[in-house]
């Protein structure tokens, strides 16, 4: 079989340009844009919509004390996230706690603290809420309960009341993972690990947009020349082969056109994300992007290339799926399967990284390697630092291997389906269809 | 050194589209392909072009198999006409000729020159859902010459045409037979094919029924045609009375008469004296090509219908 790549390239290129001027196209991008940097900038949004709201919360002493307790809160729970900035709560003196009660049902006050003194001479805590106990308002005003309540034994232990605050300062400490580190290594970064698993969640994500979004494009340009019956004539200036290779190129490079249009300017906001964010909301913002600290260029690398060997993949088979229907409305059950599968690679991949299924598991590695899954999966195995470079390497060189085998196919079916117009395809008319035709 | 088609057989399924198609077509000849619908007309063609594989039989070009030829040997107007709808003409053009390896600007000026020769500079710029049907096959035309093919295989070329686009189509086959190319069509116009084409072969059912030049086909069947007029009434009620004629078609002018042997047309002069008729006309003719066409097919070469899904058949043959 010779492939003249003159015209694969002529393919291409009118694949290219006629979608690129449609408008549909430009209104997606554009769509995509704004949607991709809203995303991006919605966390940083909320925090600066959220930055001086505070919690309002009653506080009903009916014992007497040796300290002002709103001060206590004030220096221990109720710091602020950033210098300069408020802390969650603000207190205020309730005289009635049954009018604390009302505020609170009436939604005029967040929770209500009524501090009481059993006949043991112990502190006693109810704390007043809608929020069930496990929720952030009621944990913190019983971290800030116990606060009170061992202030309370202190003094009337004799503890000197000018040396409270001192006991404040918070004691330094560090989170790390089980296994030591190797001498000569830096120790193990938990926060990094996270981070890196973050990223491959999103880069996942893109990565099974882009393969259906962009593969449905193959099949549907492909149906559409074949509905249009334009098909003929092309077939006489080139093979199918030809004019399948050009069209997923050519839908493939638009795709990466849209794709590198939206992701850019994404990229750029979240790279400025801690800038911005120090503008907003002050100097030590910092960590804004998790997911931008694990993007690092080893990954970006692999993100770039199982995308490009993951959409070929699939393009080509949605492309011989595109030549069977010759109505339009008939692709969504002809790709089905292939979006199943991809769809399965997809969700594992996606647990995976999420910890819901352990990425060390063996059959999970061994999926990694296996083309059609193998894209989300070996992402999100490297995204997580679970596979190398080698891994990576090995898996690209079997979707290649996959992407040829499947060309090779593909061609054959779609030599055999563009031709022929309201047959229902069934598997074994095509097999043998696929092997009457010239590559 | 022709183009020679040779024992072609092709199956689909249950259906036996060729049966052993063989015939040759010179170079320079502009050659009629007859058959009724679903003879297997499309499927011949879409076999000389190399887009269908037969399962045996050979097609060659002087001499050269047609899968190895350049593809840009051939230029092929397929009987489902299609074009991309939202491309400007021109563009679409130059996009076809370049598969072909025509450099564009090359492309653009032939496009060009064409328009100008169908009369309609204008398209250049449309895109092709604007044009009317007959004008979107005028294009189509272009796109299968633009290349300079050697040998054009074109698939009811007129259809969908009003006479006044049929007559620019017929004075650009005659230029492209000038510049000394092949042209072979199929069509359901019989006069086309007489006032056209050097040779025809018809084939029914994916057989061969007839070949050669036409008129050579229109002499074989043995059968002659009389052009009788006579003064007075036209009715020649005596003619019943004769073996071997058969009025074909009853006018006021003249009358045309087969005459089928062993009768000599000539004894058909006689009677007419013998009946008292003043003879104004008699002209012993071929039958017309219609007629050899539904003698040896059965019926009448009727355009094909529109395509639609529905109405394909299941094996795709036509």
């Amino acid at each position: 079989m010779r492939v003249r790549v003159a015209n694969v390239a002529t393919i291409a290129r009118r694949e290219y340009l006629v979608r690129a001027r449609t408008r549909s196209f430009k209104a997606a991008t554009i769509f995509l844009v704004v949607a991709a940097v809203l995303v991006t900038l919605a966390p940083l949004a909320v925090r600066w919509l959220d930055r001086d709201s505070t919690a309002r919360v009653g506080v009903h002493v009916s014992t007497t004390l040796a300290f002002d307790p709103i001060a206590r809160l004030g220096t221990t729970v109720n710091l602020p996230a950033t210098p300069g900035g408020r802390g969650p709560f603000t207190f205020s003196a309730v005289s009635d706690p049954t009018a604390g009660r009302d505020a609170v049902a009436k939604g005029d006050l967040s929770a209500l603290l009524d501090v009481t003194r059993d006949p043991a001479g112990a502190l006693a805590f109810t704390i007043v809420s809608k929020d069930g106990p496990t929720l952030r308002i009621p944990t913190l005003l019983r971290q800030g309960s116990s606060v009170l309540a061992t202030t309370d034994r202190l003094l009337r232990g004799g503890y000197p009341a000018d040396k409270l605050d001192a006991l404040g300062v918070p004691p330094s400490v560090v989170v790390v993972g089980p296994t030591p580190a190797k001498p000569g290594e830096p120790p193990k970064d938990l926060a990094g690990e996270i981070a890196g698993s973050l990223t491959g969640q999103a880069l996942v994500i893109f990565l099974f947009i882009a393969i259906v979004l962009y593969g449905q494009w193959v099949a549907m340009s492909v149906a559409e020349e074949k509905s249009s019956r334009v098909m003929e004539i092309v077939l006489n200036a080139a093979s199918p082969f030809e004019l399948l290779a050009g069209k997923v190129l050519g839908v493939g490079a638009l795709g990466l056109t849209q794709y590198g249009v939206a992701i850019i300017p994404a990229g750029v906001a979240i790279l400025l994300q801690d800038r911005i964010a120090s503008l907003l909301l002050g100097q030590t913002a910092a960590s804004a992007a998790p997911a931008a600290s694990g993007l690092t260029p080893p990954l970006l690398i692999a993100f770039a290339v199982l995308f490009v060997l993951g959409f070929l993949l699939y393009a080509v088979l949605y492309a011989a799926a595109g030549s069977l229907v010759s109505r339009m409305e008939d692709i969504n059950s002809v790709v089905a399967p292939m979006t199943m599968v991809g769809m399965g690679g997809y969700l594992v991949a996606l647990y995976t990284s999420s910890g819901l299924i352990p990425a060390d598991a063996g059959w999970v590695v061994v999926l990694s390697f296996v083309p059609f899954v193998s894209p989300y999966l070996m992402l999100s195995r490297f995204a997580t630092g679970l596979a190398g470079p080698l891994d990576l390497a090995l898996a690209s060189a079997l979707l290649v291997v996959a992407i040829v085998a499947c060309l090779w196919v593909a061609a054959r079916i779609y030599a055999a389906g563009v031709l022929t117009y309201g047959q229902k395809p069934s598997a074994r008319a095509l097999f043998t269809a696929a092997f009457a035709h010239r590559g | 050194m022709s183009l020679q088609i040779t024992n072609l057989r092709k199956r689909f399924g249950e259906t036996q589209a060729l049966d052993g198609i063989t015939f040759g077509v010179e170079p320079g000849q502009v050659f009629g392909f007859l058959g009724a619908n679903g003879a297997g007309k499309t499927t011949t063609m879409r076999i000389v072009l190399d887009i269908l594989r037969a399962d045996s039989g050979t097609v060659t070009w002087q001499g050269r198999p047609s899968t190895d030829l350049p593809r840009r040997t051939f230029g092929y107007l397929p009987e489902e006409r299609g074009l991309y709808p939202r491309m400007q003409v021109l563009e679409q053009l130059v996009f076809f000729a370049g598969l072909y390896g025509v450099p564009r600007k090359t492309a653009a000026a032939e496009v060009r020159g064409w328009l100008a020769r169908f009369r309609v500079p204008e398209y250049a710029d449309r895109r092709a859902e604007e044009l009317s049907k007959g004008n979107q096959q005028k294009i189509q035309f272009i796109a299968a010459v633009l290349h300079d093919p050697d040998v054009l295989i074109m698939d009811e070329p007129f259809s969908a045409l009003d006479p006044v686009n049929v007559a620019l189509l017929k004075a650009a086959f005659l230029e492209m037979r000038e510049r000394g190319k092949t042209l072979i069509f199929s069509t359901h116009q019989m006069e086309t094919v007489e006032e056209l084409c050097d040779a025809v072969a018809i084939i029914d059912a994916g057989r061969l029924v007839a070949n050669g030049a036409t008129a050579d086909v229109k002499r074989a069947s043995g059968k002659r045609v009389v052009r009788l007029g006579v003064a007075g009434d036209p009715e020649l009620p005596w003619l019943a009375d004769l073996d071997g004629v058969r009025v074909g078609r009853a006018g006021r002018d003249y009358s045309e008469i087969e005459v089928v042997p062993p009768r000599d047309p000539e004894t058909i002069l006689h009677a007419a004296i013998e009946h008292g008729e003043r003879v104004t006309r008699f002209e012993i003719a071929d039958p017309s090509l219609e007629q050899v066409f539904v003698d040896l097919v059965g019926r009448q070469a009727a355009p094909d219908e529109e395509r639609t899904l529905a109405h394909l058949p299941a094996n795709g043959r036509a």
